[in-house]
């Protein structure tokens, strides 16, 4: 097993012929991902490494039976191109898109919230079941990075990711699937929605989740552990504990407000909650050893 | 992108918000002149963008000539912004309204207090039951049962809870109109007939949507110095500090962290400079930027996929033929295209090391050891 996704889920690229789009379409076949076809509108008849080209998502999946979509389109098209694939009944999602507008991104989120549609990021480098198949941008020829494990990580950052994925390798693990839920501060889906998938997930035996300063997901998921909806060991590492307030650093959604967001109130939730919290990447081979070793 | 108060009062005006007469000026030749205008006793503000402007005396109440002239020249001069000259409003109570977001339930959210004029955070900390929350559908617009909501849930009541009704929503046409990250009165004075007038005011735009706003742009003002705003020209996220290592870091989880480490290692930061995303390709010009705030060692930490290593690493290699940089570089770069990444580290003299916190540990080595 894994989550959402295995080398037999029908994946779809929208804006598979541009740069990255073709790009990573390759490497994701290459990977063993299932991608039956790509959407750039005024392009259909086109092939990208073998894959048709479709004008729209509708007429994709007319010929196509669908199960997910790669959004590999500029920002101020996301909201649009994720409208586009709901309305043909597909309800995972994945955006890659940084820099869609705050109120689009409100929209996206409630109405994915009303369909119950899975929509991963924005800002998100994507989602990989390690091994299997991903939709997204991942250096997974680098076996120290991505190597098939019992371990689940969500994320909200795709440089730290690698960072931590390899610290997991280092300690003699390897990857479920890795999450990325984006850097946003309205992030379409929200760590504790992945929480149930990986407590479900019979190939998952713990989650690594790699938080930020600024707003409340590393909280809530505290809150989930607290109510027994996850019962697995997490081992959360937050970046930013000595972000100075107010200052927006890299992540649009990294910033402390309204006295909510700082990594000491994550920490001290977590940990109340009876999740392992690591102070820097190097600890987290050492509190995996710890929670799965005893 | 963070208005200054008087482009929120703009705003508010435009609208139709009432807001203190006042006028902004931006050198003490314009002060008589000003103060002649709004009359005394009035409020001298000065324009700067961080918060508890009134703690550190930017904001004071004046009420004669000789003492509007002193405390105006000594806020011009202090801060070298605009200074804006308000009308004094004599009040009987102060009120705190925001809108923001709720990223949980994907709405606008609105809150208000009645314990205006005052730190919210505290409020929110300590007393988080005297604020009221309200949600709001942005596909459907706040509705006028909602504003009546707050401000009959707040205890006001007659004239006071339908001006606050009208002003709210009124805001919230601010809000969406320019796609508002945070718009917020605080205070609103609440004054003895019951209307209101907005004292002060705060409005954060979203920067992924400055494009709709072509009317609001960054200026020299919003930043702390000449680099800060130059490398934002440049679309490069760059912070400066006061210690002893430049960092130049792709990804801003993983910026965020080293910035971390340095810390937990007993080291200083001179700037926060980060070139992932689109500025991968920007190594030569990120170097040249980070030299002018003369750091002590160079901290170079990497781990992309999508900004490439080999790319990276030739910019870092032009920027060193070419500045020849006086001080020790610590590179630590992995990632898609890594061993040609470190071949070309190599054939510049640079040592690449493999691990994030070794390489931390090294540049505080370099600059003479923890300070802490």
């Amino acid at each position: 097993m894994s989550i959402i996704i295995d080398g037999k889920t029908k994946v779809l690229i929208q804006g598979i012929t541009g740069k990255e789009g073709s790009f990573w379409a390759k490497h994701a076949k290459e990977y063993g991902t299932n991608i039956v076809a790509g959407v750039t509108p005024g392009k259909e008849g086109q092939e990208v490494d073998g894959i048709p080209v479709y004008h729209t998502v509708r007429r994709a999946a007319a010929e196509h039976k669908i199960e997910a979509s790669l959004l590999v389109v500029p920002p101020r098209f996301a909201k649009g191109a994720i409208f586009e694939v709901l309305d043909a009944g597909i309800k995972i999602i994945v955006v890659t898109a940084e820099g869609i507008p705050l109120h689009e991104m409100l929209e996206v989120r409630r109405v994915a919230l009303s369909m119950n549609a899975l929509v991963i990021g924005g800002n998100s480098t994507g989602i990989i079941s390690t091994g299997k198949a991903m939709m997204g941008f991942f250096p997974y020829w680098l076996e120290r990075v991505y190597k098939p494990g019992r371990i689940g990580v969500m994320t909200r950052s795709g440089s730290l990711t690698n960072e931590v994925t390899a610290e997991i390798v280092k300690a003699g693990y390897g990857s479920s699937s890795v999450i990325a839920v984006g850097g946003d501060p309205v992030p379409f889906t929200r760590f504790v929605e992945i929480l149930p998938l990986f407590e479900k997930d019979s190939e998952t035996d713990a989650v690594v989740m790699i938080g930020e300063i600024g707003g409340t997901m590393e909280e809530e998921v505290a809150e989930a552990i607290e109510q027994g909806i996850f019962t697995k060991p997490l081992i959360g590492f937050m970046g930013g504990r000595t972000a100075p307030k107010g200052q927006k650093m890299g992540h649009a959604g990294a910033i402390i407000t309204a006295g909510k967001g700082t990594v000491a109130d994550k920490v001290e939730a977590l940990t109340k909650a009876g999740a392992l919290v690591a102070d820097r990447p190097s600890m987290i081979g050492a509190l995996l050893d710890q929670a799965l070793k005893g | 992108m963070k208005l200054f108060e008087y482009q929120a009062k703009e705003l508010f005006k435009e609208i139709g918000i009432p807001v203190p007469a006042s006028t902004i000026i931006s050198g003490v030749q314009e002060l008589d002149k000003a103060i002649a205008e709004i009359g005394l006793p009035c409020v001298l503000k000065a324009q700067v963008l961080q918060g508890g402007r009134g703690k550190a005396g930017l904001v004071r109440f004046v009420r004669t000539q000789e003492e509007a002239l002193a405390e105006g020249q000594r806020i011009l001069e202090v801060t070298g912004k605009k200074l804006l000259v308000e009308a004094a409003v004599p009040f009987e109570r102060e009120m705190y309204i925001s809108i923001t977001v709720d990223p949980f339930s994907g709405s606008a959210l609105v809150m208000a207090c009645l314990e205006g004029g005052v730190d919210i955070e505290q409020i929110a900390r300590t007393m988080p039951e005297k604020i009221i929350r309200e949600k709001v559908d942005t596909s459907l617009g706040l509705m006028p049962f909602q504003a009546d909501n707050v401000m009959y849930a707040l205890g006001l009541s007659g004239t006071a809870a339908k001006e606050g009704n009208k002003i709210l929503l009124k805001l919230y046409k601010l809000f969406i109109k320019y796609d508002a990250e945070l718009v917020e009165i605080n205070p609103l004075m609440i004054l003895k007939d019951g209307t209101m007038v907005a004292a002060d005011g705060k409005f954060n735009l979203d920067d992924n949507a400055l494009f709709k706003h072509p009317q609001f742009t960054l200026t020299r003002e919003h930043y702390k110095n000449d680099v800060e705003f130059e490398a934002a020209q440049d679309g490069i996220p760059y912070i400066q500090f006061e210690g002893d290592i430049g960092m130049m870091v792709a990804g801003a989880g993983l910026a965020n962290v080293v910035f971390d480490l340095v810390h937990y290692y007993g080291g200083t930061v001179a700037n926060y400079l980060e070139f992932g995303g689109p500025n991968y390709h920007k190594a030569q010009k990120c170097m040249k930027m980070m030299l002018d705030a003369k750091p002590k060692a160079i901290l170079i930490a990497t781990f992309g996929t999508i900004a490439r290593a080999d790319v990276m690493a030739q910019g870092i290699v032009d920027a060193v033929k070419e500045l020849k940089p006086e001080i020790p570089i610590v590179a630590v770069i992995r990632g898609t295209g890594e061993e040609l990444a470190q071949e070309l580290l190599r054939s510049v003299g640079l040592n690449p090391l493999n691990d994030t916190e070794e390489a931390v540990k090294k540049a505080i080595e370099l600059v003479g050891g923890a300070s802490k």
